[in-house]
């Protein structure tokens, strides 16, 4: 195959900006896309479900004293969550919508919180028995993530079953070794002399599919993270180098990267473990004042439907807590040197919780909640 | 051939003042040539060394090879500062240097020196003898003669403090230049002061003066690219029909894996690691006027041989 080279210039891709957004707040770097990889007749992202979101809630899926999840309960919602999304009977036919025995699956999990919040080992669990139920070979699952330092303290091996593979792309921060130099986003956003993010190795050969778990959390420079956030910057190298001083380029680089093929086409489903989330401090979870406990998990394939969900969820909580809302850009609240990491009204840069629309604008979902079919089921 | 006979280039010399009876310490290491003291030559030479007389205050100093590395890394723009001496090694290539180098740098001092083809003396740490004997043994093997400085910019130096510093910046941002002594249309862009060219003030702050010339050539057009490291520095050499990529880490961890985009299409290769004799380039390829490939290892230095012909190695 040839490689294919593709040219996405901010004139490329006109993007209308949220109510409330000056243009001049946004000026779109200039992204250089190269892949040889084409997007499937049906890629992945929105996939068969678009605007539809399967919502969860138990009150027994988490003990919040202890933080301990039920196992039984997450299993008894998942397979809820999947059949109401595809409207079968059998939860294995609603997982063979998606998995084949033949695949090889990617799990891409999120742990930069970990040990406070992370893909809850159980739900990781119970998504691995149902895709080894439908006849994919342990040995053919990845559970990946990018930092060693952060999947480590989760212990997912005590969970799941033998042959099932645990990988990090980097053992060694900044290092690219696991990350494929053909396919990759180069753009220059503070002048910083390595202008390409590439694309994990395995994500082209050998994964055939990838379910994405993330979970529900503030994130000091895009807003909130989910669904789109983790497929994103947790599928490529040297993405911090989108943030400096109070700005940061996730409005736009977190829904380019997700379009990258094959990332677009080989992430079939999201599962969002919300059992736990983080309502400030986010990405991490050092403090435990942060983290509450909406004891759900929303399934799709919409990844902008469902993080248009998230962003409620978690402004709607920092409301409750009197705290600033995400989408308040006024400078008197950054600080980058302030105790952001302790402090609900003080953040580290200007947060872009509009990555969720610009995303929607690059054809990832929908993001018009009007548009968007919530089903909700109590366990 | 790909490359024509050529100078070779001279290795770095260890300037070793310690008593005589050190000796088994350097054989141990593989050293039989010193400079020392001048009182201390007959003693050397007795034990079995070429040893000649030097005085480290008769050269010009060069900096230790030292990465400052930043409490917070997140941000792009707080990159580890780099001392290296490449840029005034170019700015004057014909002196001697002089590295007091402390533990851990001397091996690093003599890539260095190596790279940019100079004269250089190293004052090594006794701890260091042997890594800088392994060094001096990998460069003496290399088969690299010296060959044309490839730059994209060409500074007409006015022997200025200011000037050093717009070079250094260049160097350490992989912004390759050389120091020319009148126009050159060989160049994409010159640089130098006065009528036509810059004022003082431009170059006032040298980081924005850098960034500045960097825009100004567009990344497209730079002969070298590196993507998987801030703490590396390319010196580039060749002459129409190769090329030599040579690449020094100033990081103490090796970097796993560094990836390089080289301007030109050179479908033949060959690589020199120093630590891993046996190492090859990964995801070679040849596509859109710019030849990409992977070094998976790379500790203080690595010399890469493109060619567009047969290589001579």
């Amino acid at each position: 195959m040839q490689r294919r080279t593709f040219l996405q210039a901010a004139a490329a891709a006109p993007v209308v900006l949220p109510a409330g957004y000056a243009a001049t707040e946004h000026k779109l770097p200039k992204y250089h896309v190269v892949s040889h990889y084409s997007p499937s007749a049906h890629p992945g992202m929105p996939g068969p479900y678009p605007g539809q979101v399967v919502s969860v809630h138990s009150e027994k899926s988490i003990d919040v004293a202890t933080e301990k999840s039920n196992a039984a309960v997450v299993a008894e919602m998942l397979s809820r969550g999947m059949r109401a999304l595809t409207g079968d009977n059998d939860v294995r036919d609603s997982w063979a919508r998606f998995i084949s025995p033949s695949d090889v699956v990617g799990i891409k999990v999120n742990c930069s919180g970990a040990p406070g919040i992370m893909s809850t080992p159980e739900v990781v669990a119970e998504i691995i028995r149902n895709v080894v139920a439908v006849g994919v070979k342990p040995a053919s699952i990845w559970i990946y993530e990018r930092f060693e330092e952060q999947i480590v303290t989760v212990h997912y091996d005590r969970y799941v079953p033998a042959g099932v593979h645990i990988w990090t792309a980097e053992h060694m921060r900044g290092s690219i070794q696991a990350y494929d130099p053909a396919t990759y986003v180069e753009t220059n956003f503070f002048d910083e002399d390595d202008t390409r993010s590439n694309l994990i190795r395995l994500v082209c050969s050998p994964f055939t599919k990838i379910i994405n778990v993330p979970n529900m959390k503030d994130h000091g420079a895009s807003g909130v993270t989910g669904c789109l956030k983790n497929i994103a910057y947790g599928d490529f190298s040297n993405v911090a180098r989108s943030h400096s001083g109070a700005v940061t380029n996730t409005y736009s680089f977190i829904g380019t990267l997700a379009m990258v093929e094959p990332l677009r086409s080989k992430t079939v489903l999201q599962v969002t473990d919300g059992l736990r989330a983080v309502w400030h401090g986010g990405p991490f979870s050092p403090n435990r004042k942060f983290r509450f406990y909406p004891k759900q998990i929303m399934v799709g394939t919409d990844p902008v439907a469902i993080d248009r969900l998230i962003l409620d969820i978690i402004d709607n909580k920092r409301k409750a807590e009197h705290a600033v809302s995400v989408w308040d850009r006024s400078m008197k609240y950054v600080s980058a040197t302030g105790d952001h990491m302790n402090n609900p009204d003080i953040n580290q840069f200007i947060r872009e919780p509009g990555h969720i629309e610009y995303a929607a604008h690059l054809g990832l979902g929908v993001y018009d909640l009007d548009k968007i079919k919530v089903r909700s089921i109590e366990v | 051939m790909l490359f024509l006979a050529g100078l070779a280039i001279l290795l770095p010399s260890l300037y070793w003042d310690h008593p005589v009876d050190t000796a088994a310490a350097l054989r141990q290491a593989g050293i039989a040539r010193l400079l020392v003291p001048a009182a201390q030559v007959d003693a050397w030479r007795k034990a079995g060394f070429t040893a000649n007389a030097f005085d480290p205050a008769t050269a010009a100093k060069a900096t230790a090879p030292h990465v400052e590395y930043q409490m917070d890394v997140a941000s792009a723009t707080r990159v580890p500062w780099v001392d290296a001496n490449g840029w005034q090694f170019i700015r004057t290539p014909s002196r001697t240097y002089f590295y007091d180098a402390p533990a851990g740098a001397a091996a690093m001092a003599a890539a260095e020196a190596y790279a940019y083809g100079v004269q250089a003396v190293i004052q090594a740490a006794p701890e260091d003898v042997d890594s800088l004997g392994r060094m001096l043994r990998f460069l003496g093997n290399l088969d690299a003669p010296r060959l044309p400085t490839r730059a994209n910019f060409g500074i007409i130096d006015d022997g200025s403090d200011e000037m050093g510093e717009v070079m250094n910046l260049m160097a350490r941002h992989n912004l390759l230049f050389d120091v020319i002594p009148s126009p050159d249309p060989a160049y994409d862009l010159i640089v130098r002061l006065g009528a036509g060219g810059f004022t003082k003030e431009d170059i006032a702050d040298p980081y924005a003066f850098a960034i500045r010339m960097r825009h100004q050539l567009t990344d497209d057009k730079r002969l070298v690219r590196i993507y998987g490291s801030n703490v590396v520095i390319v010196r580039l050499t060749g002459d129409g029909t190769g090329e030599q990529v040579h690449l020094l880490n100033y990081g103490k961890p090796e970097v796993k894996a560094l990836h390089v985009r080289v301007l030109g299409s050179y479908p033949q290769h060959h690589v020199a690691v120093f630590g891993h004799p046996r190492a090859a380039l990964e995801d070679f390829s040849v596509a859109g006027g710019a030849t990409e490939f992977t070094i998976p290892e790379l500790g203080p230095y690595a010399i890469v041989y493109l060619g567009n012909g047969q290589l001579s190695r």
